[in-house]
């Protein structure tokens, strides 16, 4: 029982390596997803989404990069999105190319990167969190 | 000229692999899967590094601290310039795509002439030790092979080189490659790609996009994303991204050995897309250049005088660059280059 209703209810997977949790989470349903994206809507809280994809050499490049941002900035939620596994929520973000970081506040998006470009997202990242 | 200035003409190497049964369809992703440390330890060795990057559902494209790499799942190009070690990535690329049951099928090696000859590190301070060490590099499978030097009458000293070893004897790659060297800048456009007093520390993405605007290069095709970058204390790089079409372009823009590069691969008769003559004239109006080469590779399409003809009536007519020099020759499953070379028409 407990076991289902954490399935319907909790948070997403683990985004982490198995040695150390990681801070940035990823969603492979659409459901969840839109859930935690209502859940941070009511706050005032930076959301950072990472659109990417398994096979894509760019992404897989940036990656130590987001988890480390995700270390860094604890007041700042982090979220990474398959396109294949969410062609929906792609498609609704505009996501062509890849990487695409998405930030939002308040559920508007305020910022978008396209492109493994880590001192631009780290530069946007920490002038929007506040 | 004591002190040569840095080389902006680049070397690039082409690597096609064979559309296995295996292979390609376990996995259609083909050399995207290559994992990025193996990428990065064989840039190193090329003496580059990744400063940039963007990917789509095609291929992957990096810009490097000395130009660019693009990943297709059967295709792999990188282009450097400067005094890079291009040729060490042969055999570690060779054998990471084996490690993913990918087999070699054509390689293509070509440049055109160094402005600091002397400056570049060997093989590369002669065109024969560099196809000496192509074809050591290669596997005896690749039996088709020739090189060659196309000289124009008119300029001798910008020579364009071309090494090809093939598998087959036709080739059947339906892309051509178009690619523009133009060397004396104007010294007006060349300021856009030097990054402003004050800016020097600043983020080299965001300047990189402002160059990319001030120059017009986001006018040269409006379906294309491009991923930009500034260097210190100038200098320019950016890929372009639309649908399987790549772009680049690379801007050394010093007086004294300014140089600016553009290259695209494309298909000739795709519907929607438009006509090579209008791209490169917009692409080279960026530069005002006093001196333009452009090859263009017929990889498995048929050759089409038409296009070589149009390309040179739309520069006269919208540039004033007046075609000196054509020359053509046929590489054996890889094949037609047409070189063709322009200068202002009051020269």
């Amino acid at each position: 029982m407990g076991g289902f209703l954490s399935s319907v209810f909790g948070s997403g997977e683990d985004a982490g390596t198995e040695s150390e949790p990681s801070r940035l989470i990823k969603f492979s349903s659409s459901a969840r997803w839109q859930l935690h994206y209502n859940e941070i809507k009511e706050s005032n809280k930076l959301l950072v989404v990472d659109f990417s994809a398994s096979w894509c050499g760019p992404c897989r490049m940036i990656e130590p990069t987001i988890h480390a941002m995700a270390e860094k900035f604890t007041d700042v939620d982090f979220v990474k999105l398959d396109v294949d596994e969410l062609p929906d929520v792609a498609k609704e973000f505009n996501v062509t190319a890849m990487p695409t970081f998405v930030l939002v506040k308040r559920g508007k998006e305020i910022e978008r990167i396209i492109g493994a470009k880590k001192e631009e997202l780290e530069r946007k990242v920490s002038k929007l969190r506040a | 000229m004591s002190v040569p200035g840095f080389e902006g003409f680049e070397k690039r190497l082409e690597l096609r692999f064979f559309d296995d049964d295996n292979s390609i369809t376990s996995n259609p992703m083909g050399l995207r899967l290559i994992d990025f440390e193996s990428l990065d330890q064989v840039l190193n060795e090329v003496q580059c590094t990744v400063v940039s990057a963007v990917a789509n559902r095609s291929f992957d494209a990096y810009v490097l601290s000395e130009s660019s790499l693009f990943v297709y799942p059967t295709k792999i190009i990188i282009k450097t310039c400067g005094t890079t070690q291009l040729l060490k990535s042969i055999r570690p690329l060779i054998h990471l795509a084996r490690n993913l049951g990918l087999t070699l099928r054509a390689c293509r090696y070509s440049r055109g002439s160094f402005i600091f000859p002397k400056a570049q590190p060997f093989p590369y301070t002669s065109f024969k030790d560099e196809v000496l060490v192509v074809e050591e590099s290669l596997p005896k499978s690749l039996c088709y092979r020739k090189a060659s030097v196309m000289t124009p009458s008119n300029n001798p000293s910008r020579a364009w080189h071309v090494f090809t070893a093939s598998a087959d004897v036709e080739s059947d790659e339906p892309v051509v490659v178009v690619e523009v060297c133009m060397t004396e800048l104007d010294r007006v456009n060349a300021r856009s790609f030097f990054k402003r007093k004050g800016d020097e520390k600043s983020n080299s993405d965001s300047a990189g996009k402002e160059m990319t605007r001030l120059s017009g290069i986001d006018n040269i095709n409006a379906n294309a994303f491009i991923c930009d970058f500034a260097f210190d204390p100038c200098g320019y790089s950016m890929n372009g991204v639309d649908g399987d079409r790549y772009s680049t372009i690379h801007v050394t823009p010093e007086d004294g050995f300014s140089y600016g590069s553009f290259e695209c691969g494309l298909s000739l008769y795709d519907d929607g897309h438009e006509d090579i003559s209008e791209v490169l004239s917009r692409a080279i109006d960026v530069f005002r250049p006093s001196d333009v080469s452009i090859a263009t590779t017929y990889g498995g399409e048929e050759y089409n005088h038409e296009v070589t003809k149009r390309v040179e009536r739309v520069l006269a007519k919208k540039l004033g660059l007046k075609c000196r020099s054509r020359l053509m020759d046929v590489f054996p499953g890889s094949g037609t280059v047409v070189y063709q070379s322009f200068t202002p028409r009051r020269k």
